[in-house]
């Protein structure tokens, strides 16, 4: 009997893919609010591009700009490729399963690089693309170029990320490897926003001088050092040669890692997480709440990839930690600051209590015990609850210290945003990552929607409250 | 004497019907094996007695406490071990009891004295304080029917409790079922090995199209369906 092929393969990975997807699992009518965000987002590009095509800037400028833009893009899809290809190689049963099958290692890899380039691609292609789109309509087609300048680099990010992580398995073992990976893709996403957050705190004088360096002008602007860049503008020579070398990159990487990446799945496959042994002697206690509260903190705690994504999330808190220490100025200071810590409040509320439901693997075990549904309600929200406030207390203290009159609003808003994700989270977790093989995603895209629309709700609401006249930008000068 | 359970005109239909007019009483003491081919409705009714699953129909009581309408009191009362040994992965074994028997308030004191007596009977006293992710299915077995144990139930509800376990660990566990037997609790269990039910029941329902096909001692069933094994037994009351 012949073996499954590339096409086939592909496609029951796509079948997969859509029936454990969280468009699947969510609501029937998911697909509305994704569309309408989709129209929301094409629309404000239109503005951006409406007003981005009135400004002028020289073709040198504009190749620095797309450079520097494609280094942030494979960077920060290096760091999510790095964490899609852990969990590849770690959390997907199935790759054990398929690699004991006649089909060779190199093409359940290359499905798998695949999909792991397009699931990368994916949240660029909707924030470049719409920018692309209006700038095609405002008469510059050759934006376009936006989505296979996208798809090459991710190629090229997925390639490689599975290069990196397959080689720290193979050198490292697949417990060093894993927490080597993971603290790698969250050095990487958070060099990225710390230089994009640069012109805050760095001099106007330094940061000019720094760019005026990298100007091809300065440089040679026939290097292939600006090929990338002109790629991007829409130039067809070199977006032909930087697609050919991504899909050549990724290729490569695909018939020299297939064996290596078959061992190191297996090993992995084979490795007992088993954690680190302690020393406790039980800590009992009579109260069910109690007991479902230490366990859903425990879960929370012990979530791989929790240090990533809370640090991802708490970022927002870099440049709120800057104004309030007085390093940088924007605004009034709490009309900028308080909408930033209510919306991180309200997300991290709801990833927390995300994490604890799609944590929780033996619901039935709460369902059949003696304890009314409410109080696991209840532990759920305390645990998120007490985790979220555990981490924005330091900001509000730091509110307190510098802005105490916008304490009250501050810290009313951050309850409610708080209340409103966790209630909305318990219904309609966010999605956090693949599902085990065999085991359903817990989480929905209309989660996520409907989360970050709470959390600007909020947001908004104390910006209003804390701005001493809002509508002042509506008054003409 | 109150039986510890007693289901009635038990109905449940997805669509089609699962079960139908189902009556089982089963005694203090007394070891049930309910057992059927694949599809039969075995765990549809466990689920409906633990009240996981609502019925279409019928009345279930546990301890004379209705299920349906004061489910909490008797939940109480039961210990529930599903088919799938699904385990929090994240969690220790004594990290999982703790959690149980908070959940079913048993005293601390007591709590902690049975879950250290628990683990050393199960082996799983070197691993109390390892995750369980990287345990078998045998031993996350072993940690569900500690959890199940911890607070000394009235009614055992177990869904093919012998499921991964080697043969010393399946030997231990039905001396220890057969222990709590002894002690006055009733346990109810699916099962597909055969010898457990014959060798270890006091009584065996057979269940197949979700109807009770025939119910008794084994050597009653014996007697009126042909003699022979068990096996044999079975294979006559559920040729289709």
């Amino acid at each position: 009997m012949k073996p499954a092929g590339f096409a086939w393969l592909f496609a029951h990975e796509i079948r997969l893919l859509w029936r454990g997807s969280i468009l699947v699992r969510t609501q029937r009518h998911v697909l509305i609010p994704v569309i309408a965000v989709g129209i929301i987002f094409q629309a404000v590009a239109l503005l951006i591009a409406w007003a981005a095509e009135k400004q002028h800037f020289s073709v040198h400028i504009l190749m620095l700009i797309a450079n520097v833009n494609i280094l942030f893009l494979f960077c920060l899809m290096l760091s999510r490729a790095m964490t899609s290809a852990i969990d590849v190689l770690y959390s997907r049963g199935d790759v054990d399963f398929l690699l004991a099958s006649p089909i060779p290692p190199s093409l359940v890899l290359a499905v798998r690089m695949i999909g792991v380039a397009a699931a990368t691609a994916s949240p660029w292609v909707l924030l470049g693309g719409v920018l692309a789109n209006g700038l095609a309509v405002f008469g510059a087609p050759q934006a376009l170029a936006v989505y296979p300048m996208i798809a090459g680099i991710s190629l090229l990010a997925t390639a490689a990320a599975f290069s990196l992580v397959v080689v720290l398995v193979a050198r490292a073992g697949p417990r060093a490897a894993r927490t080597i990976a993971h603290t790698l893709a969250l050095v990487i996403g958070v060099f990225i926003f710390m230089l994009g957050q640069a012109p805050r705190y760095v001099p106007k004088h330094l940061m000019a001088g720094f760019w005026q360096a990298f100007m091809p002008t300065a440089t040679n602007a026939a290097s292939p050092l600006w090929l990338p860049g002109r790629a991007m503008l829409g130039q067809f020579g070199p977006l032909c040669i930087c697609i050919f070398a991504c899909a050549f990159l990724f290729c490569l990487v695909l018939a020299v890692l297939g064996k290596s990446f078959a061992s190191g799945a297996i090993s992995a496959a084979a490795y007992a997480h088993g954690g680190r042994p302690g020393t406790r002697t039980g800590n009992f206690r009579d109260n069910p709440f109690t007991a479902t509260m230490l366990k859903n903190l425990r879960l929370l705690l012990r979530f791989p990839g929790l240090a990533t994504q809370t640090v991802y999330r708490s970022l927002t808190l870099v440049p709120v930690a800057m104004i309030l220490t007085g390093r940088i100025a924007i605004g009034a200071g709490p009309n900028v600051v308080v909408p930033l810590i209510v919306f991180l409040s309200g997300q991290l509320a709801l990833f927390f209590i995300s994490v604890i439901i799609g944590s929780d693997q033996s619901p039935e075990l709460f369902a059949a015990a003696p304890v009314a549904a409410a109080t696991g309600r209840r532990a759920t929200y305390a645990a998120a609850g007490y985790a979220t406030l555990t981490i924005m207390a330091l900001p509000v203290f730091g509110i307190l210290l510098r802005e105490s009159g916008a304490l009250p609003v501050l810290v009313a808003a951050m309850l409610g945003a708080m209340a409103c994700n966790l209630a909305l989270g318990l219904r309609f977790p966010i999605p956090l990552m693949r599902p085990d093989f065999g085991k359903a995603q817990t989480g929905t895209v209309l989660g996520l929607i409907l989360g970050v629309s709470v959390s600007t709700a909020w947001s908004f609401a104390a910006w209003v409250l804390v701005t001493p006249n809002p509508l002042a930008f509506l008054q003409i000068s | 004497m109150t039986a510890t359970l007693e289901v009635r005109d038990l109905t449940k239909s997805f669509g089609r019907p699962v079960i139908a007019g189902l009556n089982i009483t089963i005694a203090p003491g007394e070891f049930y094996a309910l057992l059927g081919p694949n599809g039969a409705g075995k765990t549809t009714t466990l689920r409906m007695i633990a009240g996981l699953l609502v019925p279409d129909a019928g009345a279930i009581s546990i301890c004379g406490i209705d299920v349906l309408t004061r489910p909490l009191e008797a939940k109480a009362r039961i210990a529930w071990l599903p088919d799938e040994p699904l385990i929090y992965d994240r969690l220790t074994p004594m990290e999982y009891l703790e959690f149980v028997a908070g959940l079913w308030r048993v005293d601390p004191l007591l709590a902690k004295s049975r879950a250290e007596e628990l683990l050393e009977t199960f082996s799983l006293w070197p691993h109390r304080n390892e995750r369980c992710e990287g345990f078998s299915r045998g031993m996350k077995q072993k940690c569900i029917l500690a959890g199940a144990l911890i607070h000394e139930p009235d009614l055992f509800i177990l869904d093919e409790p012998l499921t991964g376990l080697d043969a010393a660990s399946a030997h231990l566990v039905k001396s220890i079922l057969q222990s709590r037997a002894d002690a006055g609790a009733a346990i109810i269990l699916t099962t597909h090995i055969l010898d457990v039910a014959q060798n270890l029941a006091t009584r065996i329902g057979i269940l197949a199209g979700g109807t009770l096909r025939a119910e008794g001692t084994f050597a009653e069933l014996g007697a009126a369906y042909g003699g022979g094994s068990l096996e044999d037994v079975f294979l006559r009351l559920t040729k289709p």
